[in-house]
């Protein structure tokens, strides 16, 4: 087996050694019970205290109780939909976008069934969302919208001070929350600045180089949200369960290292794009999807016409490089991604989509063999394929 | 989800990939048989063909001697084209022998699919079908009177228009009728039909073409639907609402002259209760300080020449 070439980030990252370390402490000799009277459970609890303070700086300086520490991403959605859904019976309606990840569509989905109604708005082909069909979409039973920061497959950036905003001065009673799992650690995430107006956010650990099974909810102070899991005074009663101590501890040094690392985000950046130019150039058909909006910096998404996706990563893996594709063959329900779908990225280039996704550990050696390689990947596949005319060089008469 | 496939599948694979001597990509030109099965928009597809050796007398007696296959979709389903080329090639079969060929013995091959995988199987044996249906025309080979059993869908009674739930056309065209189906979603929600792969929704003879044969196509549905009703079609309904013309208006006759006269514009995205989203465009889109006093100026023309209650949303974008 070659050495691992990891250009897929957005699925999950490796924990960074840091965080690492000042977890250990609390899976060997400081494995005492947070919520314990005794002397030695101080240590484990001052921890947590201060795992808090450091990821509520980072979030712009916001509370540290307003940062409720979780298992995951999906659960912080889980928990910010049904919540507000519970503590405020009064509204119904919920809006969304048809590109969320399945942690925030599943869940409204699962909230239409028990009686709430969903306005799922769409998105143009470079991914973005129309303002005016959201602004007519909300109503005066409006209870929540929820919009994610960042797209997971595309890289495509949302607007999300501008909803925010735009929520807010329609009718200051709709609870707004943001998915931004892709963007703490990449982006700028100003609670008290810029998204001064999101009342809730969610975000991983193991998107940030911390461990997987941990994740938070901001809660800003007086948003009306019942507990998800209930039966526990932990997180102020928001959360129940003992806390996960190691897992919260490197979430905030991730989050620290990730702050400090912000100055690095240009050199991934210049990574991509040198990506992107490269492969555009060396093959034909090639597109970017979400080319024309405004991205993520490390990620991309391709769509290679007339080749199917799970046949380009297959042979990807030959060479140790890992990546992720939003073909139905690799989705485990034969059905292609719904975010190309939604974009209405034609078949052939749907069914062909590679995403790539850098991080600041992505050297530039590793881009440079997958300029080198993946050409050839692309061009024996091609060869295979009915859809593809190879003497002219391009997709079959129709079929592009 | 991580590969599970058999080490078979992953070395057909590549072989086929690097094009390796004795693997089977390609087109036949001028084939005794060719077959195709799969759409882009199923995310596999299979342009199967083969060359016989021609008995003198007896079609029936034809070999099949030489197999290619061109096939778009993953992993297996390239594998399954290679596996399905080497068996016909090494059985030396004749057509109608060939067809014993099963999507199971495409499997066994392989030495084993995952589960979701076996249509890539299924793939290989249609396309095979297809391409011995295809033989038996050009050599006046009558498949019905030997009793073999093709698939219904190339016969034109009985044809199949939805693959994916086997669904004929003569059925669906009861079921629009009965139910009084109109669209494409109306369908798929009835019997399905359509739900899958989506292939059949627009081709030639596809649903969509079922629906406008039945109901007429939409266009002339949609004048109907007007000359009944006695309204002109347009695209732009004026606001139901008083305070919407009014704002409207105003905005025609007071505001926009003013903006314009330095270059800027705007326009009314959506009037909710006495909320007026507004975009403002031009020369001042880019300038927060401009947008404010922009906002201000209009909100108060509005409420001065209106009503009180109004207020303005300025739309950044």
């Amino acid at each position: 087996m070659n050495k691992i070439i990891y250009m897929d980030n957005n699925a999950t990252t490796s924990v960074a050694p840091e965080a690492f370390e000042a977890m250990k402490p609390f899976l060997t000799d400081q494995y005492f019970n947070p919520s314990s009277m005794y002397e030695a459970a101080r240590r484990p609890a001052h921890a947590i205290a201060a795992a808090r303070a450091t990821i509520a700086a980072c979030l712009g300086g916001v509370l540290p109780d307003e940062i409720v520490f979780t298992g995951c991403a999906t659960e912080s959605n889980n928990m910010a939909i049904f919540g507000a859904i519970r503590a405020n019976r009064g509204r119904r309606h919920i809006i969304t976008t048809a590109v969320e990840h399945p942690s925030v569509l599943e869940v409204c989905r699962e909230a239409a069934r028990e009686g709430c109604e969903v306005t799922f708005i769409g998105v143009n082909q470079q991914g973005e969302i129309d303002i005016t069909e959201f602004i007519r979409a909300l109503r005066p039973d409006t209870l929540l919208v929820t919009i994610m920061h960042a797209n997971n497959e595309t890289g495509v950036i949302f607007p999300v001070a501008e909803l925010a905003r735009l929520t807010k001065e329609t009718d200051p009673g709709i609870l707004f929350h943001t998915d931004a799992t892709q963007t703490v650690g990449k982006l700028d995430v100003d609670l008290k600045g810029e998204l001064s107006q999101v009342d809730m956010l969610s975000f991983s650990g193991h998107k940030l180089h911390a461990p997987k099974g941990v994740g938070s909810l901001f809660l800003r102070r007086g948003t009306a949200c019942r507990p998800f899991l209930c039966g526990g005074h932990q997180e102020r009663g928001l959360r129940a369960g003992t806390e996960n101590v190691g897992h919260i501890v490197a979430l905030a040094k991730a989050c620290e290292l990730a702050m400090a690392a912000r100055a690095d985000e240009t050199r991934v950046a210049a990574l991509r794009d040198r990506l992107q130019a490269q492969l555009c150039e060396r093959i034909p058909w090639l597109e970017v999807n979400g080319a024309g909006a405004q991205r993520l910096p490390n990620t991309l998404n391709l769509a290679c016409h007339s080749i199917e996706g799970e046949a380009i990563l297959y042979q990807l893996d030959e060479y140790g490089i890992c990546a992720s594709s939003g073909s139905a063959c690799t989705s485990g329900s034969l059905d292609p991604s719904h975010v190309l779908k939604a974009m209405k990225v034609p078949f052939t280039a749907m069914h062909g989509s590679v995403r790539f996704s850098l991080s600041r550990y992505t050297t530039a050696a590793e881009v440079d063999t997958l300029i080198e390689v993946f050409p050839g990947i692309v061009t024996r596949l091609r060869r295979l394929s009915p859809y593809w005319d190879a003497a002219a060089g391009r997709p079959q008469e129709g079929h592009s | 989800m991580a590969w599970e496939y058999s080490e078979k599948t992953k070395q057909l694979f590549m072989d086929a990939v690097h094009g390796k001597p004795g693997t089977h990509m390609g087109e036949i030109e001028n084939a005794d048989g060719l077959g195709e099965h799969g759409s882009l928009s199923c995310g596999d597809a299979m342009r199967f063909t083969f060359r016989v050796e021609r008995h003198p007398d007896d079609p029936l007696q034809d070999q099949i001697v030489e197999a290619r296959y061109l096939t778009f979709g993953c992993t297996s389903a390239i594998a399954a084209s290679e596996a399905l080329c080497m068996m016909i090639e090494a059985q030396k079969r004749s057509p109608i022998e060939a067809l014993k060929i099963t999507n199971a013995d495409i499997v066994t091959f392989l030495g084993g699919l995952p589960e979701q995988k076996v249509h890539c199987s299924v793939m290989g044996a249609e396309a095979l079908e297809a391409a011995v249906f295809n033989w038996a025309q050009k050599r006046g080979v009558d498949l019905k009177a030997l009793g073999v059993d093709v698939h219904a869908d190339e016969v034109d009674e009985g044809r199949v228009v939805c693959k994916c739930f086997s669904m004929t056309e003569p059925y669906i065209r009861r079921k629009v009728q009965e139910l009084g189906l109109k669209t494409i979603p109306e369908i798929t929600n009835a019997i399905k039909a359509g739900g899958a792969c989506m292939a059949c929704h627009h081709k030639p003879g596809g649903l969509q073409d079922i629906l406008n044969d039945i109901w007429g196509t939409p266009e002339t549905r949609l004048k109907e639907a007007a000359e009944l009703s006695g309204v002109g079609i347009s695209g732009d309904a004026p606001s139901p609402y008083q305070l919407g013309r009014h704002v409207d208006q105003v905005m025609e006759s007071e505001i926009l002259p003013m903006l314009r006269k330095d270059g800027g514009d705007a326009e009314i995205v959506d009037i909710k209760d006495f909320a007026v989203y507004v975009r403002l465009a031009g020369a001042c889109a880019g300038c927060a300080g401009a947008m404010t006093t922009l906002k201000l100026l209009v909100e108060k023309t509005l409420k001065e020449q209106i009503d009180e209650r109004i207020r303005v949303v300025a739309v950044g974008r």
